[in-house]
């Protein structure tokens, strides 16, 4: 009951506080009429009576206050209160309102929006069971060059027996399969798995079922991921248990994968199973084939797991020296895998980005600070009037807290889009990218973030204003005393950590920004001007005889189309790095031949590829299409590596560590062409003609170079292989140009964002410095009006105010370098031919900064110029 | 605040509305008239604290307050003793001649 009718009489006091206030007030109001009329009949005068009863009542307000804590609702009313007289303080003061909100906004902004990224790259689990003990298993050649090589099948056979580590262990090989009947024939990405694969990831079927143990003795089933089964057969789950047709065979559908399932960089669209024994040449140790992956036992650590797999590798190293010898094996987590490399880079950017906060709360606090300062006379008169210490701190915070909010909510805003721009910058082929989405916990850290810096900024100058000596701020308004001078040197000191802060972006981002420029500017080796790439993969219908006719043919009908003036065809794309490379002899250096010392990558080609390319043949001639004899053309660093001092031009190369034949002679020596991150020199290069290579020519990129257009020039080259092969599937359609746009992809996006950053904390250093001078000339205004009445002329004024600026803004430039000299190194992955103390980046950047902040310091240097002494000096 | 000397002791102040109030309902200026009144002025309740200690009276369900008209037909609060504000008073005398009796019984031994 009695809870009951508080609970009342509290809803009633927050939701009629205006009849609560008014009964409050008749009821005071007739307390003092009723006195008074008393004090008349006692006598007194009506004037008297009135004064002599609101005396005996004493402070109306006081009691009015007591009365409504009473209500037990005060805090819920205080904070309403506060936030009301905050809103309407920042309407007073759009211009520092608009500063102090897109201040945070863009801080919280830019850091929720690396914060969503890196949540979904590096944070968010992995799609698997109990992802810790999932781990990938590789052999590693001798030489620690490879850590990552792939596991031949006898090998990956031992370590599951002999392991003692593992609860299991599953192996894949990559493939592709051509799905045909009904509609186009397409291209599928495919792995043939052992059948354990699926119950070791602790994946499980969205429909369906997945593979049984045995299934892979018998194999006719097949799991189709769930963007095939969306894509080409329209979620219907009808289709499990019907029969479709890969690679020319009728497969039973006998499972759908979850849409979340990834194997690692790989977008899977088929899984067959495959027992070891269909594996080609599964018995050879030299055959590193097959992805392993394991799932620990509980309690093995990836460490232990470690020990154990190298273990059983230098058993076989010994039991199996021919083959094995010096080789290793590691184990990573898959979470390594998927991760590993983005680790760095985000967390660059990450830092970057908390360093942007960083600013955005310095610049917020101190703007604060001098509002706060400025107000002091206002807060000694409310203290005066009875507003306690705690309740002016209360309503400082509620102030801050309203900023950070509104702030935050900009932020969450900002960050929205920007996850969204980062998404769309950002380069193919970081994994989990397309996951990236604001979830709750990202924008529960922009709040946090936004709340703890309205605290941060809130706290401080609430208590300093709320300083007890009120009678002075109400004499001199917080003016030129003690506590001002201390407040200016804290405001000091924010603007020189604000501006060696934003150096040190700055001098980040000009590293990254010219590491880039290099990048962009370098000559890759090839043309890319009007040249369109195609995929194509020749299914199984294809003999090896009749490959290299088919290049022929498609060439020659092709260079018949008007406009077309190149064709050819590689097995890579124009900028491709091959990951492992192959060993070599050299028949005229027996002496260089140490095993495992030459190594080469090799290319198959198509005739008239260099031509296709843009690429300079440097000696002997191009390779044909009729050659008498096995015939290669090698690259200019293959050529002054292997045969230094002398031409290579009828030199033999022999490939494979073991193998009597005569290899291939040399016919030509072509330039270099920049592959992979295209930051480092080709290496050497071995290119093969299709016809002698003709089983790594069966998926290759066609090139086609011609005046048509992009558009004309694809459709030509898809009408003449529909009329080549109707059957055959085209895809992964792009302009060389776009191939090598790909490539600089990651730092461009390295530098679109640190120049971002960069060009943020410039902005908020420049608000920064030109906030604290601009205060100090408002604070000064009568000090200067002084010296013009004693004859300082406009310069001198000038002079006098810019040297406040120029001390702040040389003190932060001088931190700044230091600071950058010592965090810099962490990007140097990121920089190309340019040094981390690289001189001319630092003076640069300091001379831009510098120039900005005394530029910043000029606009109120120059109000300063204009302060008219009479009224200055007249104002208070 | 300067603690008066004729301000009603802390705590009293309670307990003299509720022993008003147990005679008839009233209003605030009622109230401040009858405790001074029966004291014959000893006692000067500081009329303003009269409202927030009638409030919380209120709030604890002590007293409840109605709207009615007072002298001269002015709108007025009137507070009246609850069955819980009885209980409340006779409590609170009862300890109150404990305390009494008690601060007498020292102050007379010499």
């Amino acid at each position: 009951m009695t809870l009951l009718r508080r609970l009342r009489r509290r809803f009633r006091a927050l939701a009629f506080r205006r009849d609560v206030e008014r009964e409050l007030a008749d009821e005071l109001q007739l307390h003092i009429e009723l006195e008074q009329e008393k004090n008349e009949r006692l006598g007194m005068s009506p004037d008297e009576a009135r004064r002599s009863a609101l005396v005996t009542f004493g402070g109306v307000e006081r009691y009015k206050e007591e009365a409504r804590d009473v209500r037990g609702v005060r805090f819920v009313e205080v904070i309403a209160q506060d936030l009301r007289y905050a809103l309407r303080t920042m309407r007073k003061t759009p211009a520092f309102t608009a500063v102090v909100i897109l201040t945070l906004g863009l801080g919280v902004g830019a850091t929720s929006a690396i914060f969503s990224i890196v949540n979904a790259v590096l944070l968010r689990p992995l799609p698997y069971d109990n992802e810790a003990s999932l781990v990938r298993v590789y052999s590693a050649p001798p030489g620690d060059r490879m850590p990552k090589f792939s596991v031949s099948v006898p090998d990956y056979l031992d370590f599951k027996a002999r392991n003692r580590v593992f609860a299991d262990m599953a192996m894949w090989l990559n493939s592709t399969m051509t799905l045909s009947g009904g509609g186009e024939p397409e291209r599928l990405s495919a792995i043939v798995s052992s059948d354990n694969l699926f119950s070791v990831m602790g994946v499980r079927p969205l429909y369906g079922r997945l593979f049984l143990p045995g299934e892979s003795e018998h194999p006719d089933g097949v799991v189709l991921s769930y963007g095939v089964f969306a894509r080409r057969f329209g979620s219907d789950s009808t289709l499990i248990g019907r029969r479709i047709t890969l690679n020319g065979t009728a497969k039973t559908v006998i499972g759908v994968l979850p849409p979340s399932f990834r194997l690692y960089t790989r977008d899977i669209d088929v899984v067959a199973p495959v027992a070891v024994s269909q594996i080609p040449k599964y018995n050879q140790r030299p055959n590193h084939l097959l992805r392993v992956i394991g799932r620990l036992r509980p309690g093995v650590t990836v460490a232990e797991a470690q020990r154990d797999i190298r273990r059983v590798a230098a058993d076989l190293a010994t039991e199996y020296a021919r083959d094995n010898e010096g080789w290793k094996a590691n184990v990573f987590t898959v979470r390594n895998e998927i991760v590993g490399d983005l680790t760095r880079p985000l967390m660059i950017l990450l830092t970057a980005s908390g360093l942007v906060l960083l600013i955005a709360c310095i610049n917020v606090a101190n703007l604060q600070l001098t509002r706060s300062a400025g107000r002091g006379r206002e807060l000694a008169v409310r203290r005066a009037l009875g507003a306690g210490r705690g309740r002016l701190v209360a309503q400082m915070l509620s102030e801050s807290l309203a900023y950070a909010l509104l702030g935050g909510a900009l932020g969450v805003a900002l960050g929205v889009l920007g996850t969204r721009a980062l998404v769309a910058l950002a380069p193919a082929g970081i994994n989990r990218l397309d996951e990236v989405s604001l979830d709750t916990r990202v924008f529960g850290f922009a709040m946090v973030v936004a709340l703890f810096t309205g605290l941060l900024f809130g706290l401080w100058p609430a208590l300093r204003s709320s300083d007890p000596h009120i009678g002075g701020a109400l004499r001199d308004g917080g003016r030129g005393s003690a506590g001002t001078i201390h407040a200016w040197r804290v405001r000091g000191a924010l603007v020189i950590a604000e501006l060696s802060l934003a150096l040190t972006i700055l001098v980040g981002a000009g590293l990254v920004l010219q590491s880039f420029r290099k990048i962009v500017d370098l000559d890759l080796g090839i043309g890319v001007d009007n040249a369109v790439a195609l995929r194509l993969t020749l299914s199984g219908r294809y003999q090896d005889s009749t490959i290299a006719p088919f290049y022929a043919r498609l060439q020659r009908e092709l260079l018949a189309v008007p406009g077309i003036t190149g064709v050819s065809a590689s097995d890579r794309a124009p900028t491709q790095a091959n990951a492992t490379s192959t060993d070599i002899r050299l028949l005229e250096r027996p002496e260089a031949n140490v095993a495992g010392t030459l190594m080469s990558q090799v290319s198959v080609v198509v005739p008239d590829y260099f031509r296709t390319m843009g690429m300079k043949l440097l000696a002997g001639r191009d390779i044909a299409w009729q050659e008498p004899q096995n015939v290669a053309v090698v690259n200019e660093a293959a050529a002054t590596k292997f045969w230094p001092g002398s031409s290579a031009l009828g030199k033999h190369v022999v490939f494979g560590r073991r193998s009597t034949d005569s290899g291939v002679v040399i016919v030509g020596v072509v330039s270099n062409v920049r592959r992979g991150d295209i930051t480092s020199p080709e290496e050497p290069m071995v290119y093969l003609p299709v016809a002698n290579a003709a089983s790594f020519g069966r998926t290759m990129m066609l090139v086609v170079r011609g005046s048509l257009g992009t558009t004309a020039t694809v459709n030509a080259a898809k009408r003449v292989l529909a009329g080549l092969d109707p059957t055959l599937p085209v895809y992964d359609v792009r302009t060389v140009q776009e191939i090598v746009d790909d490539v600089v992809a990651q730092p461009r996006l390295n530098a679109t964002l640190l120049g971002a950053f960069a060009a943020l904390a410039l902005l908020l250093a420049a608000v920064g410095i030109y906030g604290v001078i601009a205060h100090s000339v408002t604070q000064r205004r009568q000090e200067i009006g002084v010296r013009v009445a004693l004859g300082a002329q406009p310069a001198d004024v000038f002079r006098l105010v810019v040297r406040q600026g120029a001390v702040l803004a040389a003190a932060g430039l001088a931190i700044g370098l230091v600071a950058s000299w010592l965090l810099t190194p962490v990007l140097r992955s990121w920089l190309y031919e340019i040094e981390p103390s690289d001189p001319l980046t630092y003076a640069g950047v300091a001379i831009v900064l510098g120039a900005i902040a005394l530029a910043a310091t000029a606009i109120p240097a120059r109000r300063a110029t204009k302060v008219d002494p009479v009224l200055a000096m007249r104002a208070e | 605040m300067p603690v008066e000397s004729n301000d009603v002791l802390q705590g009293t102040l309670d307990m003299l509305i509720l022993k008003a109030l147990s005679l008839q309902a009233m209003h605030g200026w009622g109230v401040a008239q009858r405790i001074q009144q029966i004291s014959s002025n000893v006692l000067q309740v500081n009329q303003g604290s009269l409202y927030p200690a009638l409030h919380r009276l209120e709030d604890r369900g002590w007293i409840e307050a109605e709207w009615g008209t007072s002298e001269n037909n002015r709108k007025a609060k009137f507070y009246r003793l609850t069955k819980d504000g009885e209980r409340q008073l006779s409590t609170e005398a009862a300890s109150w001649r404990r305390f009494a009796t008690a601060i007498e019984a020292v102050m007379s031994t010499t």
